[in-house]
């Protein structure tokens, strides 16, 4: 029975992660028709970032509360401009390419920041400690041990989710986003700075790649460089099952996937490595039922 | 809800209805269309005429009501079965295959007629050239009535024709599969008052070499509506306002009022 | 280039010859040079002179004269073909090289077929060449079954497990439609590496192929020289890579290929005048796969073994950057993308470590700089079929 608790703050966590990053891949989407597949790699960068910030500020003897919060600083700018950057120089100007041209140049961006991590960070290779800045330990409610750090977590990852949310639905921005991923054309004309919502909505979505690799190395406490690639792959399916471009979509996607993943491992432990192939198949059958995701729209059209 | 055929009709909806969501497009559509007959279908903007010829072609599915084609119930009947029954249209927006030769995209119209089996067109070489050559002969025919130029340009790239060539080619390929009836979306679109009496002297003459085809023409252009049509039905909010020939539809005061009311 | 010109009027033929000569030779000096300087000058040679045919017309020349002397190319390729095997004759590793190249050019041409033709993204082309060397395996070590049905049964299985996607293949489209193979490729792997029945993450042994007798573990003994037995894989593999070639090239140049485009470019018009959608997608889906399986078996075969780290969605990445390298739709940029995909990382040893990264940025830099692959598709011309 206690096990159940464990399984249930596990699937919090790791939807709460896919929510992120699924959140990312439809802003992208919704405002420039673009699949980002290097947003999982962009969280790895931002999660490395957090590392070393951890290590500089470690050295320079702050405290810990200080370490934590330059952590998420690091991660959140580094991706920021990491995303904004790619967004800038390769997306833009290839807006008018076939899609699947931009899907492969999205797909080969990550494995450039990839590959990059895995050969110039020192030790690339292998899985880096992230260290513990959070308070150890935890409690019981029953049966189940619940840790402390994760819970804070898991609560961090959802206010971060909400003030995305808030930020795309109650402000100025937030509405020349929703304005611009309506319809291009008539955003401009009502006066909207295409130039500056575009990278700035990129920067949105990286940064809580880069919060999302944060929490990730905390409560695991580790990260590596290939991270990223899964992540990626589980928060574009999370993203195109809740439908692309919808907010409450890649939400909703995000905890199903984790909790589909909780599901296999809690139900039937001995097929525990097959979690995700459980998963995907799924989510496959979702897909067939439902081709353009849970929340989307159905138009008349037979053909 | 079977209807009775009335007789002379190509085509007949009753109580058509096609519903979006809470939008009604189409509103209880009775609609006859004659026997070798240029009907004409007008209207102010959104009153349903597009709709209209997606449901005929199968593009929408429809809500309510019936559709016969020659007697034959094709409410239901899917986009590619229409084509099996005689019918073919273009598209308001030019809907032609780009990248592909003039051939190609004509030669689409026939499709139904082509063999298009793999042991025909891996192996049977010879026979397969001689239907392309076939088809490539009919196709020259039908551009060469519109302009002997076009049909030089049979295996150029659709992109590199201008507009009025573009909607050209397309009504070849709805007319390379002989139908029965053939539905124009707006074959005015986009063109200039010159090349819109053209297409309209290009559209008498197809029909006269042709002989007896039935058209169905939705149109904004109503110099052209006037000077090719026979008849016209005249819709407003998806419902059926006016039918008559033109210059009578023209004056009919509610008919104006749906056009002018309009502000 | 006129088409009104009658068929007797003379094509320079010299710019076709020279083209296969060309590329045979560029194949030859890249696959034995060894030393790292010379053979960065050479690729510098061998990009300088493509630059310079594709800027001076050279290109479209060799390919006018290739349509309108199809045997002649054919005769041309054999020699040329026969002529780098001669060359290459006791270097093991190069031939080895050169029989990868035209395995990933073959699944390649399938997925062309797929991608190219019928608007299908693909992302588990990998998924499907590993379903076919894990075939071979099985059967392997099952034995019994004779070589060439054990190739033809990775193709089988391979269209079988793809079968399973083709509901949500049909259905999606677009990037709903990528997910779809992408998901799957990702669960391939997956479940190879977690299945000890399949040999787990260790891989599986398989033996070599032995077709009607012939024997491939055995060199071949031709007029008094000595063939390494890799000849025989690189013959097979080359007969291979013609037949898809020649599939898809009768393909494209049917109807069939006019109804692949059409579906491709307007699912709507392609209704409206009666093509069934389905129909023409599952069959360029099955292509597509059958051709991965059968060479994911020869792959097997040939190596001796399999793993589930040769099929990774890495892999399958590598296969759709090739098609798209090489011009998306054209099957003949499949070789050249195919051998510069495979071979260049191989060669060059001071990047090995590198050369995913390098692959990348270069990946990158062509879909900037030449989105429209190496070779553009060509405007389907079937005047020599139809001419009036």
């Amino acid at each position: 029975m206690g096990v159940i608790g464990q399984h249930l703050l596990n699937g919090m966590m790791q939807g709460t992660i896919y929510g992120l990053v699924a959140m990312g891949f439809t802003i992208f989407f919704g405002v420039m028709n673009v699949i980002k597949f290097s947003h999982g790699d962009v969280l790895t960068l931002g999660a490395f970032g957090g590392l070393v910030a951890v290590w500089a500020t470690h050295s320079l003897g702050l405290s810990v509360p200080s370490q934590f919060i330059a952590a998420f600083a690091a991660a959140m700018l580094l991706s920021a401009v990491a995303g904004a950057g790619i967004s800038h120089f390769l997306i833009m100007p290839l807006r008018n390419a076939p899609p699947l041209n931009m899907l492969l140049m999205t797909m080969m961006v990550g494995t450039v920041l990839r590959e990059a991590i895995r050969l110039f960070f020192p030790n690339g290779t292998n899985p880096q400690r992230f260290p513990e800045l959070l308070p150890s330990g935890g409690f019981d409610i029953g049966s189940s041990f619940f840790r402390t750090d994760a819970l804070i977590l898991i609560v961090a990852g959802i206010a971060s989710i909400g003030v995305v949310y808030w930020i795309i639905n109650r402000t100025k921005f937030g509405l020349a986003m929703r304005a611009v991923a309506e319809d291009v054309e008539t955003a401009r004309t009502m006066g909207i700075n295409f130039a500056r919502v575009i990278p700035l909505t990129f920067a949105l979505g990286s940064i809580t790649a880069g919060f999302a690799g944060t929490i990730y190395g905390l409560y695991y406490s580790e990260i590596n460089y290939g991270m990223g690639l899964l992540l990626a792959v589980i928060g574009f399916t999370a993203a195109i099952v809740g439908g692309l471009g919808n907010i409450w979509g890649a939400i909703i996607g995000g905890y199903l996937f984790a909790g589909l993943q909780t599901f296999v491992v809690a139900a039937i432990p001995s097929m525990s490595d097959y979690k995700n192939v459980f998963a995907f198949v799924l989510i496959i059958m979702l897909i067939t039922w439902r081709p353009t995701g849970l929340l989307a729209e159905r138009g008349s059209e037979r053909v | 809800m079977t209807a009775t055929s009335t007789p002379g009709s190509l085509l007949e909806s009753r109580g058509l209805t096609v519903r979006f969501g809470g939008l009604l497009a189409l509103n209880e559509l009775d609609i006859d269309v004659r026997h070798g007959e240029v009907l004409g279908l007008i209207g102010p903007n959104g009153s349903g005429k597009t709709t209209f010829l997606n449901v005929i072609s199968g593009v929408y599915s429809a809500s309510a009501g019936s559709i016969r084609l020659d007697g034959v119930d094709i409410t239901t009947a899917s986009a590619q079965s229409l084509s099996n029954h005689g019918l073919a249209r273009t598209f308001q927006r030019s809907r032609l295959c780009l990248p592909l030769s003039v051939f190609d995209n004509i030669a689409l119209g026939a499709q139904k007629r082509l063999d298009s089996g793999l042991w025909q067109n891996l192996v049977r070489r010879k026979e397969f050239a001689a239907e392309a050559r076939a088809i490539a002969a009919e196709a020259r025919e039908l551009l060469h009535v519109f302009n002997p130029m076009l049909a030089d340009k049979l295996f150029e790239p659709a992109i590199s024709l201008g507009m009025i060539d573009r909607r050209r080619v397309e009504i070849c390929r709805a007319l390379i599969g002989k139908p029965k009836l053939v539905l124009l979306d707006e074959p005015s679109a986009g063109m200039t008052h010159d090349e819109t009496d053209q297409v309209v002297d290009e559209i008498l003459g197809i029909r006269k070499s042709l002989g007896g085809l039935t058209i169905i023409i939705v149109e904004h252009e109503m110099g052209l509506i006037e000077r090719v049509t026979d008849r016209c039905v005249v819709l407003n909010y998806g419902k059926k306002i006016c039918e008559g020939r033109f210059r009578d539809v023209a004056v009919d005061p509610v008919v104006r009022e749906a056009y002018l009311g309009q502000s | 280039m006129s088409k009104l010109s009658p068929s007797h009027k003379t094509v320079p033929v010299w710019p076709l010859i020279a083209a296969v000569a060309f590329a045979a030779a560029a194949l030859t000096t890249l696959v034995l040079i060894e030393n790292q300087k010379i053979l960065g000058l050479a690729l510098a040679g061998i990009a300088a002179i493509c630059f310079a045919a594709a800027r001076f017309g050279g290109v479209t020349a060799a390919e006018t004269a290739a349509s309108e002397n199809p045997w002649l190319l054919r005769g041309l390729i054999l020699i040329a073909a026969l002529a780098v095997l001669f060359v290459l004759r006791d270097d093991n590793f190069g031939l080895l090289m050169v029989a990868t190249v035209l395995i990933y050019a073959t699944v390649c041409i399938g997925l062309t077929i797929q991608m190219g033709y019928a608007g299908l993204t693909n992302f588990a082309a990998a998924a499907f060449v590993g379903t076919g060397g894990y075939t071979a395996a099985m059967l392997g070590q099952k034995g019994g079954l004779p070589d060439p049905l054990v190739l033809i049964s990775g193709g089988l299985i391979a269209v079988l497990i793809g079968s399973l996607l083709i509901l949500p293949v049909l259905r999606t489209r677009g990037h709903y439609a990528a997910l779809t193979t992408l998901a799957f490729g990702v669960m391939f792997n997956v479940f190879l590496d977690a299945n000890e029945l399949l040999g787990g993450p260790q891989g599986l042994k398989i033996p070599g192929i032995n077709l009607f007798g012939w024997d491939f573990s055995s060199d071949l003994h031709i007029l008094g020289f000595t063939f390494s037995f890799y000849v025989n894989y690189v013959i097979l593999t080359g007969v291979l890579t013609a037949l898809a070639m020649i599939l898809a090239g009768l393909l494209d140049k049917s109807w069939i290929g006019v109804w692949l485009d059409v579906v491709r470019l307007d699912e709507t018009a392609a209704s409206v005048f009666g093509l069934k959608i389905g129909y023409w997608k599952i069959l360029a889906f099955t292509l597509g796969n059958f051709l991965a399986g059968v060479m994911g078996a020869v792959y097997a075969k040939m190596t001796g073994f399999i793993a589930p780290s040769n099929f990774t969605f890495g892999d399958s990445l590598v296969m759709v950057s090739i098609v798209i390298l090489g011009g998306i739709g054209n099957r003949w940029g499949v070789l050249p993308a195919a051998l510069i995909v495979v071979l260049l990382p191989e060669k060059l040893q001071f990047i090995q470590e590198y050369r995913l990264l390098l692959y990348a940025i270069l990946v990158i830099v062509i879909l900037i700089v030449r989105p429209d692959g190496f070779v553009a598709r060509r405007v389907r011309a079937l005047r020599m079929e139809a001419r009036s």
